[in-house]
């Protein structure tokens, strides 16, 4: 299935089941929904996750080296949480807010 | 290395990243000067001013033949953006953007406004009622209206170390263009539309980036900028120049014959630098905000002064180094800034 909403909309609307997520998880989770296959396009996807964070919309809960490599062998892998100003954004973009 | 001090390192490498990006911005935008000073001695551009000078005055010239350039200007860089977008794999990025007007791309379109005809044009303005030194001054301040419109709006923390460092590099190019400026503003009767435009550059900058950063919220920034040029292009091309050629102006007649070889690749170098300008700057607001983005953009002052002087041979003065010293050392006071706290840009 090819998603229709810009990929930082899908990413918050991904968040607003208020649970944390990791962010290999969410990155997976949009490279098969848009298609979008690679290396490039994964660390393009991460990318959107720190600009979320460093415009306060997602917060950076928990951290750990990823040794298995499930992401990326030897990098960090962040786990993020929405923020209350991240559901006043969610839902000015109009997603139904759950 | 435990796992704190990486996250440290991480989080160091995001804002060094941040910084990287503004600075190549302001590297680009002083090169833009090159281009964007010799196009006005080629034709049609030349000619066209001469034609309009002799039924309107020069000033009116000045701004008229400005927006023919700025359109074409605008034309070039959405090129370079679209070759950018593709080879990065974002068309598809931007026609879900695109789609949702409302929420997201209304943003871009109402930056192209503020940064276009506002903020360009009245730079023009100045240019042409003041002089070349009082526009760049004026548009120094606009990482002021910027950082303020960001922080009041929806608070985005600006330090008082960055706010000491943009601070530092206007005063840097206050001194750099101060002696063109009071020969400029010496001769006596300025007329107040000089002044208006001068505003205009600071105001519209300032705007368009603190309207930029609500935008790229939730949105990509490769892709929030094309939108926002292809808002540029239809201020210029579906409005401007027809009312403008409606009114009695040659703009078509210029248009058309602004597809010479050497004007071509001059309007391209000049979308070229331009266009990635506005790329790293776009890029660095999500990363170190938008105040510390323009503050560190505001550096192009210097480099437009040391470009033009490398390639045109002009003799530097003594306040090209004082002002240069100035400048370095407000960029370092925002490098060196304790950044642990910007874990996030925006106020809790």
């Amino acid at each position: 299935m090819a998603g229709n909403l810009p990929i930082k909309f899908r990413m918050l609307e991904l968040f607003s089941d208020e649970q944390p997520h990791w962010n290999y998880e969410i990155v997976q989770k949009i490279q098969k929904e848009y298609n979008l296959t690679g290396d490039f396009y994964r660390d393009s996807i991460n990318f959107d996750l720190i600009e979320l964070a460093s415009g306060g919309m997602l917060k950076g809960i928990e951290s750990k080296v990823d040794d298995e490599g499930i992401y990326k062998k030897g990098f960090l892998l962040h786990k993020y949480a929405i923020t209350d100003f991240g559901k006043v954004r969610a839902s000015n973009v109009c997603l139904v807010y759950v | 290395m435990d796992l704190q001090d990486l996250r440290k390192l991480e989080h160091k490498r995001r804002v060094r990243y941040g910084y990287m990006w503004a600075l190549f911005c302001a590297v680009l935008w002083g090169l833009w000067y090159l281009p964007g000073t010799v196009v006005w001695v080629l034709n049609p551009f030349d000619e066209m001013y001469g034609e309009i000078a002799a039924g309107s005055g020069d000033s009116m010239a000045l701004i008229i033949t400005a927006v023919l350039i700025t359109a074409f200007n605008a034309l070039t860089v959405i090129l370079a953006l679209m070759v950018w977008n593709g080879v990065l794999g974002k068309f598809g990025e931007m026609k879900r953007t695109l789609k949702q007007f409302k929420p997201c791309s209304k943003w871009f379109f109402l930056a192209s406004i503020f940064g276009g005809p506002v903020a360009i044009l009245g730079s023009f303005i100045a240019m042409g009622f003041v002089g070349g030194a009082f526009a760049a001054v004026a548009a120094l301040m606009y990482p002021v209206v910027g950082s303020i419109l960001a922080s009041q709006w929806y608070g985005e923390k600006i330090s008082k170390r960055a706010a000491t460092g943009i601070f530092f590099i206007i005063i840097g190019g206050f001194v750099i263009f101060g002696g063109g400026l009071l020969s400029e503003l010496g001769t006596g009767n300025v007329p107040w539309i000089g002044y208006m435009g001068g505003l205009m550059a600071a105001v519209g900058w300032g705007i368009e980036g603190a309207i930029a950063g609500k935008g790229l919220d939730v949105a990509e920034p490769d892709v929030g900028l094309t939108l926002r040029f292809l808002g540029e292009n239809i201020i210029w091309w579906i409005i401007a120049v027809p009312l403008l050629a409606i009114a009695g102006f040659p703009m078509v007649k210029y248009a058309l014959l602004a597809f010479e070889p050497l004007t071509m690749m001059v309007l391209i170098f000049a979308g070229i630098t331009f266009g990635f300008c506005y790329v790293t700057w776009y890029k660095s607001f999500p990363l170190i905000g938008v105040g510390r983005g323009q503050g560190i953009g505001n550096l192009y002052g210097l480099f437009a002064v040391v470009f033009i002087i490398l390639f045109f041979g002009d003799i530097p003065s003594w306040t090209l180094l004082l002002g240069g010293a100035f400048c370095l050392a407000g960029s370092f006071t925002m490098f060196s800034e304790d950044t642990s706290g910007l874990e996030s840009l925006r106020g809790e």
